[in-house]
């Protein structure tokens, strides 16, 4: 444990350190500037401090974010308004309708296309273009369509737009992985007089999997990602994306840079929740890890 | 048996009597530029009224008029040049009600760049919002004859994000503010006021209506949409008054209202303030004079004029007629 | 009516056709493969139109294509201007650099298993993050026109196409290594001719990743201010202005883009892992 932590320690390390120097440097401007406002020269033993403490610093030094992340988790109720853990849950509610919805859309798809020559041959160029649409542009469409079928929820197009991009990354490792047996298996299995399904179940489904528990680590991140982008135009309500969006417009940098963090926090925690899931069923299935 | 019927002639009236659901879309986040309805919710003026109201807040990919195209809403919050366009694009939106008097736009400059007067903005950098507020922007600009497209002579136009930083990080000689909230922003980030040049629209005379109340011309046809109206503007304008006489608990209102919590009392309760500046002058009903003026200033647009012809009903005075009386 | 009857019989139809020639021997020819995915998505663009007109849908809804097609024409100029603006500027220079640096320190820290040690877990957790949120402090920090969407782009591709790539380093066996040592080749050598071609798959699988981050983060960066030219800035305008017509030709350069962008870099693929079981069909 200690020979895997420390390496991981002293690169952390060394990032705590160009942060701060970056933020001294970054931050500097504004002190200079400020002075000359005023009229007044400082020197850098001066500016140094300053650089440590400002309200709206371009780059914050880290016990700034620490302390505001620090507030936001641990110094009010949990379902407070002022909560990140709250808000926190807002985004991870989000993120999952959209991952679930995601895989299984992606399954869907990559089993029907490796089956179907036609589904292949016509949908998976347009599943790779779906990807290249700016998701922040359809937003507002999916939600005005939402509005149109009288789903008034919130939590509906943020799922959709969550699942528009976790889906892809499961059905690209997916196809990949259903046709990753190569020849011979597939005519072992021809010799044993195989069905196309026992095939599919013994032999290309088992062989996908690898693929498919790689693909959900990216797929976790992406539903993520489609979360925080779709709680911006569903109202700017609720949720990290909605925190971040507000830090910057009123000005509040730290407030941004902790629901960034705590998005990061989420995502942490997300993926080693699919790692641990991972690991379970490749051992179930009789993988070495 | 008489007990029966006069439950059912109760349950009867009471269905009569069922609060009528308006859902209200904003046009930006909650915040105190919508206090007077956040006010006429928390202090139950549209519930005297009989009213269920919705307050939908907004957002950076909301645009308030595709809202209410796509059925989302009833009646929206404006700004007159934005929805004028839309109704050329074909989106009969009709003006119902004007709380704002005066407009609260203006441009902020770095008093170190040097800019004194609007001749100054040639070949300087200039932020301004889009997403349908840069229409009063882009009608002032063809009326100095500054061109927009970056040409020599003309001004660099930036899109400016949802906050001050351009001006900060000194990437905009000029940026758009509002008088109540991006302003004070500047000050708080420790520019003082005598480092700053600022151009109101109102002094400048290109000053466009801002928030009003807009609603769907063939829905205002229903005599029973038309009665919900009236009722819905006279408890929003009951909570405007409210609001201006007790700014403090009105900006308390919104921010409980806040469903980020990433708002702060002090922001709130100066945005308060200064917005309360802003509908001072209104009672609700729209001035067809300044309404005029906005319409002259957008078509005035040279040769990329917002609206390319005098709109016809784009505003009624029926429904505040029958609210204020 | 008669154009949801309409849509709906040119759909059954197209889709009929479409498994006819995908079965047939017509779509082994490189003439089927374009054709099938194209009725494809003619189709679609007929079903579209047929529920717009048939439902009489509001064109500040959702315009019909032959409105945006119309658009299309009509903004040529404007289009391209964007597309530079955001694609080439923007997308493809951070794509290319994020790109170039991920390779180039997954190789580096290949050499040294300590800074692979520390700086894989950082990089797998970063590669999950939803960089987007960076998106309005590089754009404070790096400035307005296409440099600060160029560093979003970096900083989104970055960390899938290291994570992919180290990975990948490591899927060559056991027994193809000892192989190679056994016939005295260096570290530079099995490298070369061994482990970074069994790495390819992986690699391409995080920059096909890339490719549609890239096009995102460029826009989605416009987003947070920007010049008054690109793509996500006339798409945020646009909606704002309720011109849906440019908005969806704005879509439409965009999914044109990312697919020559995603096709290329398949080409590319195929030309590297011809070797791999997934390239044969």
């Amino acid at each position: 444990m200690k020979e895997k932590a420390l390496p991981v320690l002293a690169v952390l390390g060394i990032i705590v350190v160009i942060w701060y120097a970056a933020a001294v440097w970054m931050n500097a401007t504004w002190v200079y500037d400020q002075a000359e406002r005023a009229g007044t020269t400082v020197s850098f033993a001066e500016v140094v401090p300053q650089t440590m403490a400002q309200d709206r610093p371009l780059l914050p030094p880290p016990h700034q974010v620490a302390a505001e992340l620090w507030k936001g988790v641990a110094g009010q109720a949990v379902t407070s308004k002022r909560s990140l853990v709250y808000h926190g849950f807002v985004t991870f509610r989000g993120t999952m309708m959209g991952f679930a919805l995601g895989i299984v859309l992606g399954v869907a798809l990559a089993v029907s296309i490796v089956r179907f020559r036609v589904m292949d041959m016509s949908v998976m160029p347009w599943a790779i273009i779906s990807q290249t649409i700016p998701i922040v542009a359809l937003a507002p469409m999916i939600l005005t369509v939402a509005n149109q079928l009288g789903i008034d929820s919130r939590e509906v197009p943020k799922a959709v737009i969550s699942a528009y991009l976790s889906f892809f990354p499961v059905l690209v490792s997916m196809v990949k992985g259903l046709r990753s047996p190569d020849q011979m298996q597939l005519d072992l299995l021809k010799t044993y007089n195989a069905s196309e399904g026992e095939t599919f179940w013994k032999l290309r489904l088992p062989a996908s999997m690898p693929y498919f528990f790689a693909s959900l680590k990216v797929a976790v991140a992406a539903a993520l990602i489609g979360t925080i982008v779709g709680e911006l135009p569903t109202g700017a309500i609720e949720g990290l994306g909605a925190r971040m969006l507000i830090g910057s417009q009123f000005g509040e940098p730290l407030i941004m840079w902790a629901a960034l963090f705590a998005a990061a926090i989420l995502a942490g925690l997300l993926i080693v929740a699919v790692g641990i899931v991972e690991r379970v069923a490749r051992k179930r299935m009789g993988v070495p890890a | 048996m008489k007990k029966l019927l006069t439950g059912a002639l109760l349950a009867a009236m009471a269905g009569t009597a069922q609060a009528e659901d308006v859902t209200l879309q904003l046009k930006w986040v909650t915040q105190a530029q919508f206090a007077g309805y956040y006010v006429a919710q928390a202090k139950g003026f549209y519930e005297e009224e009989g009213l269920n109201v919705t307050i939908k807040p907004g957002g950076p990919d909301i645009a308030p008029t595709q809202v209410i195209a796509g059925g989302g809403a009833d009646v929206i919050v404006e700004w007159m040049p934005a929805a004028l366009a839309a109704r050329e694009k074909g989106l009969p939106l009709v003006n119902i009600a004007q709380p704002f008097a005066s407009s609260g736009m203006m441009l902020t400059c770095l008093k170190e760049t040097g800019i004194t007067a609007p001749a100054d903005f040639a070949d300087k950098t200039l932020g301004v919002w889009f997403f349908g507020n840069e229409y009063p922007f882009l009608s002032w600009m063809s009326q100095l004859g500054l061109a927009t497209d970056g040409s020599a002579g003309g001004v660099t136009v930036l899109k400016q994000g949802f906050n001050v930083d351009p001006l900060l990080q000194k990437q905009a000689a000029c940026i758009s503010t509002m008088t109540y909230n991006e302003y004070w922003q500047v000050i708080d980030a420790g520019i003082s006021p005598d480092d700053l040049v600022t151009f109101k629209y109102e002094d400048q005379g290109v000053a466009t209506l801002e928030d009003g109340l807009y609603v769907l011309e063939d829905k205002l046809s229903d005599p029973a949409f038309e009665e919900k109206m009236v009722k819905f503007v006279r408890a929003s304008m009951k909570g405007w008054k409210y609001a201006e006489e007790n700014p403090d608990e009105a900006a308390m209102i919104v921010l409980e209202n806040d469903e980020t919590g990433a708002q702060t009392e002090n922001h709130q309760k100066r945005m308060m303030g200064e917005v309360a500046k802003l509908t001072a002058g209104s009672n609700g009903a729209l001035d067809v004079a300044a309404a005029e003026r906005t319409v002259a200033s957008l078509l005035s647009g040279g040769s990329d004029p917002v609206i390319t012809k005098a709109p016809e009903g784009a505003w009624t005075s029926a429904i505040t007629d029958k609210a204020l009386q | 009516m008669m154009w949801l009857v309409g849509a709906v019989v040119f759909w059954l139809a197209a889709w009929a056709v479409n498994a006819a020639v995908a079965r047939s021997a017509l779509g082994r020819t490189r003439g089927g493969r374009v054709f099938v995915p194209v009725l494809f998505g003619v189709t679609v663009l007929v079903l579209w139109e047929g529920v717009v007109r048939g439902f009489g849908v509001q064109p500040v809804i959702l315009p019909p294509p032959s409105l945006i097609g119309a658009k299309i024409a009509g903004s040529a100029g404007v289009l391209w201007a964007d597309f530079v603006q955001t694609v080439v500027k923007g997308a493809l220079s951070g794509f290319v650099i994020g790109v170039g640096a991920a390779f180039v320190v997954a190789v580096a820290i290949d050499r040294v298993p300590v800074l692979q040690r520390g700086l894989l877990p950082i990089g797998n957790f970063v590669a999950a993050l939803p960089i987007v949120g960076l998106a309005p402090i590089l754009v404070m920090w790096f400035g307005f026109d296409w440099q600060s969407k160029a560093a979003v782009v970096v900083v989104m591709v970055f960390f899938p196409v290291l994570v992919n790539l180290v990975a990948g380093l490591q899927a060559s066996e056991r027994m193809q290594r000892d192989l190679m040592a056994t016939w005295g080749a260096g570290y530079w050598q099995t490298l070369v001719k061994l482990r970074l071609p069994a790495a390819m798959p992986f690699f391409f699988n995080g920059v096909k990743i890339a490719t549609t981050l890239a096009l995102i983060g460029a826009i989605v960066a416009e987003f947070f201010g920007s010049p008054i030219v690109g793509m996500g800035f006339r798409i945020s305008t646009e909606v704002g202005r309720l011109g849906l017509d440019m908005v969806w030709a704005e879509i439409a350069v965009a999914a044109l883009a990312g697919s020559v962008f995603y096709g290329a870099v398949t080409v590319v693929e195929r030309w590297v892992t011809f070797w791999h079981p997934s390239q044969r069909h």
